[in-house]
């Protein structure tokens, strides 16, 4: 319709005032300018500065930043979406209490209101359930981010331990709100969770030496829990007040000293050019995390819109699910109840995690590679930090995907449905007689002796070793070894390829990448790295025990629970 | 780019949040309520149209509109005694004590129709009391479609639809025998004592111990129910059970109207096992019970719960059971043959022994496939071969699985055995059932 | 303040010396000035006192702490007991007694002399698990049989055949003083060696 495009447009009734104008009278009122500190807005550099430092929302950034803290590809807006679902999580939480009662007669009936009869109370429910589990995820992936780029390095230590305990925090937030909605999946997943708890080496009624200390299912750490001996009554307003209110407050003040560190230690962007200008945050920052956080938050409004938050029919103590299965993020560690006690994968393990992951930057001593992507400069501590992330993230595959009724194996295309035979029958390596092949004081001396040996092996090697001819060797004899024990010891192929594939990366990492990079560590820093590579392996070797030869338990002592 | 990137993240918030809120308004319970506002208003302005009088069109004319303006909201029904709240009658309006006192319509469209037989049950189950889950089953809570009917799958307890309704009756009444509208489950419980089934399983400790507790059989849960059974379970016409019927009613009703052996196959051939284990032990009922038959036991069946709370003042005692102990010896025993559910194993009679898989019965060939050819002994063809004295000490005894013969000797141990009778059956039940035994013996040729 | 001050009445140590029941006043003005390093019996230094204020501190933190901890372990908890009386130990005869099935889903076992572990009694849960289904007990066969899948379990809940994916649970047991025999269904044990052994085995002699 050509006529309407030409000439001006016809005068209409009425006509939308100029913005700017608008704008200029808004921010020039008083009113605007009681509420933001500030004289007219001149929008001079120190203009902008007024406007961080003088706004208690604004002024946690600095004033200025380097060029590169603003890429997308160096920070990815990892943790400012990590805190925008925290803030997310916070508003719909706080609208979900006004129609949730945390009683065993009552939560799950609120459910059904927040779902049927309530405005919007679906979406709601779905957007704190699915930013709870993007929350996670990007928690988990901002701490890589800052691993990668070398951010946890002095001065940056303290700051990189909260932020673990954060990571560790918003865990157990999502955990103890996976209770609240009171269906099946919420109590079995909580009971899976609990039951680690109860294994707990000395503190739980199943751990090891539990029972020498008096330990029973109403007196030990589970018990204090759940507050009671089932996930019942007192469990969820435990796990209520835990979820909306202790932890919430605790991960507040976690970050605002997590925020405040970082405006104190500075941004960790390294300068691309030794010469080159700082930026202003105001508007350059601001806007870029304005973006993120809206990009942010529509995603989880249109993830709510799409997808409904699971709600499976009322609890019920008397009746297990098969399988019943832990909160995602934590079914790496049931995945390793297959191969371990619950008290080594639901206790130590973790323990050592959060332990180990907090003692790194006390370990890393490296002074290169901070404030950008490197690798060569950095390729012992990424190659063993990204084998740890990615062999947790390929367990909790294999636990939601791979894991049917009784926990047995199904690939994800497998029905169910299909009967399977029951496990083949395992064997015990070191123990008491009876209980094992070998006897228990060849297994101290032989795990002591290979533990030290382990630990200590690649610093004793004071010379470069070629690593590509070295891991071809070890392989092409791991590969002999395979197939002589195939013709005289009856091993089947597929034995043969644990041992291979178990052994040579057990080799690559746990011995000759430590031995190129880190033989020349002074001897307590290498020792104690060396302690968490060899843990990290060890986990590997005895999945492999497990899959390939049948193996229970390496090591045996029925007599305090304690089994490795 | 910021800028733009800006201005259209922000319309795309505004416009996902719009979105949520009409996907979030137009819940289909507003499409319903609304719907029945305007056919009633509809209808009365027809009446209005025909009616004489003025006084009266105007009348009708008015309701009209104010049914018209009535605002959509969700209605329900607490029964406190019950504990349930019941949101039906958000879509069922038309059964809405408040807004349509006489519970009729004259809307012939489904989810408006009044409830039948209002001068009737409902004068004697008033809706405000009873709500309407307690009979019909369902999800009080819910206000959709799929939900409220429990088809959803986080729902145990599916609507109750045709006879199986009547099953909600047992939950209080006793008098099950001369209770009007309940004729169904009456006779499902009739066809449940007389085809034995108490030889086999308990219902509340009472019966046999070879298979489960029936007594609360309606609170069984849908994750104790493998789910490969249900794939394998047919309907009527041989096709497999469609996924929305996966509920409890489906698979007790199965249980009469397949053979289990072919839902639960169990490993007869120690494929997964080290040692064979016997299907289901349950006899194949499809000759003897008709398809309404199962269905009219599935609805007795679905009344057996522990789980459901009722206060003990809404409970109607039935009268009292009669045992026919003056009625003559054989008569007498042919009471305590069927209070003990004997007919379970040996057919209705004792005429006909039922299957006993893996036992020795007539036709086998090949161990392999004819294991399901087992039978329990029809009394009528042995029990002429004992004395009395023998019988005695048969029934006292009883047959433990572990001494009836096996057809295929690799085969599982048969499901079913004789119990030892000594504890349960004694005195003049033991003679009086003797003597109808031996009364209901064929005659011998050689005698 | 003075840097001397009066004997403390929580450091029983220096109450025991005589000095120590002096007056405070008439033992700051005995002490007078003096040498830093002197420390006269009865009073308390600076240094003592830093050490002192501190392990207060601490020790009114760790126990405020403790204290927090235990008022997490509830005194009384709403739970259905676990525990129940199971009549006397010797109205029970040997082998597998159903009488506390329909009630308590227990089933009793008293083991004759000749047992491995001699006579007494163990407590096996009547709950199949594979699918939570109540088992039979077929004295034949010394076997629990599940209906429902054919799950096979020996007289000490060991499977045998069939889905279920680990031995029957056994419950704590104990002969009273009074010789009744308490079953507690709370505390369970299904590992061969610790359920053969107290409390999952109560040794009694005929």
């Amino acid at each position: 319709m050509p006529e309407t495009t030409q000439g001006p447009r016809a005068p209409s009734g009425f006509n939308l005032p100029d913005f700017p104008a608008v704008k200029k009278s808004v921010i020039d009122s008083q009113i605007w300018r009681s509420i933001f500190r500030g004289g007219i807005w001149k929008d001079t550099p120190r203009d902008r500065a007024a406007h961080v430092i003088g706004n208690v929302w604004l002024h946690l950034h600095p004033v200025r930043v380097r060029p590169r803290a603003l890429e997308w590809t160096y920070t990815w807006g990892l943790g400012g979406i990590s805190f925008l679902l925290y803030l997310i999580l916070t508003v719909t939480g706080v609208l979900l209490m006004f129609y949730y009662r945390p009683t065993v007669e009552l939560a799950y009936r609120d459910m059904k209101d927040l779902e049927f009869a309530v405005t919007l109370g679906t979406f709601m429910r779905n957007a704190h359930r699915w930013a709870a589990q993007a929350m996670v995820v990007f928690v988990i992936l901002h701490m890589v981010r800052v691993f990668l780029t070398g951010s946890y390095k002095k001065p940056r230590e303290f700051n990189w331990g909260v932020g673990v305990l954060l990571l560790t925090l918003t865990l157990f937030l999502s955990f103890t709100g996976y209770l609240l909605p009171w269906d099946q999946l919420a109590i079995w997943a909580v009971t899976v969770g609990t039951n680690m708890a109860g294994a707990t080496p000395l503190l739980g009624n199943e751990g090891p030496f539990g029972s020498l200390l008096g330990m029973r299912i109403n007196n030990d750490v589970r018990f204090t829990l759940l507050g009671g001996t089932i996930v019942g009554e007192n469990t969820l307003v435990r796990f209520y007040v835990l979820h909306c209110v202790a932890v919430p407050l605790l991960v507040g003040a976690l970050l605002i000293l997590h925020f405040w560190r970082i405006r104190k230690d500075s941004f960790s962007a390294a300068p691309r050019d030794p010469n080159e200008e700082k930026v202003e945050v105001w508007p350059h920052l601001v806007v870029r995390e304005y973006i993120a956080a809206a990009a942010c938050t529509l995603a989880i409004m249109v993830w709510s819109i799409w997808m409904n938050a699971p709600l499976e029919v009322e609890a019920n103590p008397n009746v297990t699910p098969n399988p019943s299965k832990a909160p995602w993020y934590f079914l790496g560690l049931q995945e390793l109840l297959v191969y371990f006690d619950p008290w080594i994968a639901g206790v130590a393990l973790p323990g050592l995690i959060i332990v180990g992951l907090m003692a790194i930057p006390y370990l890393d001593t490296n002074p290169k590679g901070i404030g950008f992507y490197s690798w060569k400069d950095r390729a012992f501590a990424n190659t063993q930090f990204l084998l740890g992330v990615a062999m947790w993230f390929i367990l909790i595959y294999i636990g939601y995907y791979c894991r049917g009724p009784n926990f047995a194996w199904f690939w994800p295309w497998e029905s169910w449905l299909t009967q399977q035979p029951p496990p083949p029958p395992t064997w015990n390596v070191f123990g008491p007689k009876g209980d094992a092949v070998l006897p228990t004081w060849l297994g101290v001396l032989a795990l002591g002796g290979g533990g030290v040996l382990a630990i200590v092996g690649p610093k004793l090697v004071q010379r470069d070793l070629s690593g590509k001819p070295l891991c071809l060797g070890f392989a092409g004899l791991m590969a002999l070894v395979a197939i002589g024990a195939h013709f005289i010891g009856h091993l089947a192929w597929l034995q043969g390829f644990w041992l291979v594939m178990f052994s040579v990366l057990y080799f690559y990492f746990g011995f000759v990448l430590p031995q190129r990079h880190i033989r020349s560590l002074e001897w307590p820093r290498y020792v104690i790295t060396m302690f968490f590579v060899v843990g990290m392996m060890s986990v590997l070797l005895k999945m492999g025990a497990r899959l390939g030869f049948d193996i229970k338990y390496v090591f045996t002592l029925p007599a305090f629970n304690l089994n490795i | 780019m910021y800028r733009k990137l800006f201005y259209t993240l922000n319309a795309l918030m505004l416009a996902a949040f719009i979105v949520a809120a009409i996907v979030d308004y137009r819940k289909e319970w507003r499409e319903y309520q609304g719907r029945y506002y305007r056919l009633m208003a509809a209808d009365l302005e027809g009446k209005a149209r025909q009616s004489a009088d003025p006084e009266q069109t105007k009348r009708l004319r008015d309701q009209a509109r104010q049914l018209r303006g009535t605002p959509l909201q969700i209605r329900q029904i607490i029964a406190k005694d019950l504990g349930r709240v019941d949101r039906c009658i958000t879509c069922h309006v038309g059964m809405d004590e408040f807004l349509n006192p006489s519970l009729t319509t004259d809307l012939k469209e489904h989810p408006f129709t009044g409830h039948p037989d209002v001068s009737g049950i409902i004068r004697s189950h008033p809706l405000q009391k009873f709500g309407c889950t307690v009979c019909h089953a369902g999800q009080g809570l819910a206000t959709e479609l799929e939900a409220a009917h429990g088809y959803a799958e986080n729902w145990e307890k599916p609507l109750g639809l045709g006879p199986l309704l009547q099953s909600s009756c047992v939950k209080c009444h006793g008098n099950l025998d001369t209770l009007r509208g309940a004729e169904v489950v009456a006779k499902g419980k009739k066809l449940f004592d007389d085809h034995g089934c108490i030889g086999c399983h308990q219902i509340r400790g009472v019966g046999g111990v070879i298979s489960v507790d029936l007594g609360n059989i309606a609170d069984k849960p849908l994750e104790r129910i493998a789910p490969y059974n249900f794939s394998l379970i047919k309907t009527a016409d041989g096709k497999p059970l469609p996924r929305r019927d996966w509920k409890l009613p489906a698979w007790i009703e199965a249980h009469m109207t397949n053979d289990t052996i072919e839902f639960v196959p169990n490993d007869p051939f120690a494929k997964y096992n080290k040692e064979p284990i016997a299907p289901s032990g349950m006899p194949d009922f499809r000759g003897e019970i008709t398809p309404e038959g199962a269905k009219a036991i599935t609805a007795f069946l679905l009344s057996q719960t522990e789980e459901e709370k009722i206060p003990i003042r809404y409970y109607v005692p039935g009268p009292p059971k009669t045992e026919p102990k003056f009625a003559g010896a054989a008569a007498h025993g042919k009471y305590v043959f069927d209070k003990h559910g004997c007919s379970g194993c040996h057919g209705l009679g004792g005429a006909q022994g039922r299957r006993n898989y893996n036992a020795m019965g007539p036709g086998q060939a090949d161990p392999r496939t004819d294991m399901d050819k087992g039978r329990e002994p029809a009394l009528t063809d042995t029990v002429g071969t004992f004395t009395r004295d023998e019988l005695r000490a048969k029934i006292q005894a009883g047959v433990p699985s572990s001494q009836i013969a096996k057809f295929n000797p690799d085969g599982p141990t048969p499901p079913l055995y004789m119990p030892a009778w000594k504890d349960k059956i004694k005195g003049v039940e033991l003679e009086d059932l003797i003597t109808y035994l031996l009364s209901i013996a064929k005659q011998q040729e050689d005698f | 303040m003075a840097d001397i001050i009066g004997p403390s009445s929580g450091t029983s140590q220096q109450a025991a010396t005589p000095e120590a029941n002096q007056p405070p006043a008439a033992s700051a003005a005995a002490a007078g000035p003096r040498p830093i390093a002197a420390k006269p019996a009865g009073q308390v230094s600076r240094r003592d006192f830093l050490w002192l204020g501190w392990a207060s501190l601490i020790a009114f933190l760790g126990s405020s702490a403790a204290a927090t901890a235990r008022f997490f372990f509830p005194n009384v908890i709403y739970e259905p007991s676990q525990k129940f009386n199971a009549g006397p130990a010797e109205s029970y005869g040997e082998g597998v007694d159903l009488r506390w099935l329909n009630e308590q889903r227990i089933w009793i076992v008293r083991t004759p002399p000749e047992h491995e572990q001699g006579p007494g009694f163990y407590a096996v849960w009547a709950r199949c698990t594979h699918l939570g289904c109540t088992p039979n007990w077929f004295g034949d066969q010394g076997r629990f049989r599940c209906p429902c899948h054919g799950s096979n379990f020996n007289l000490n809940g060991d499977v045998i055949a069939g889905p279920a994916p680990r031995a029957l649970w056994r419950c704590a047991v104990e002969v009273t003083a009074t010789g009744d025999l308490m079953v507690d269904k709370a505390i369970l044990q299904d590992l061969p060696g610790l359920r053969e052994k107290a409390p999952f085995f109560a040794r009694h002699d005929a």
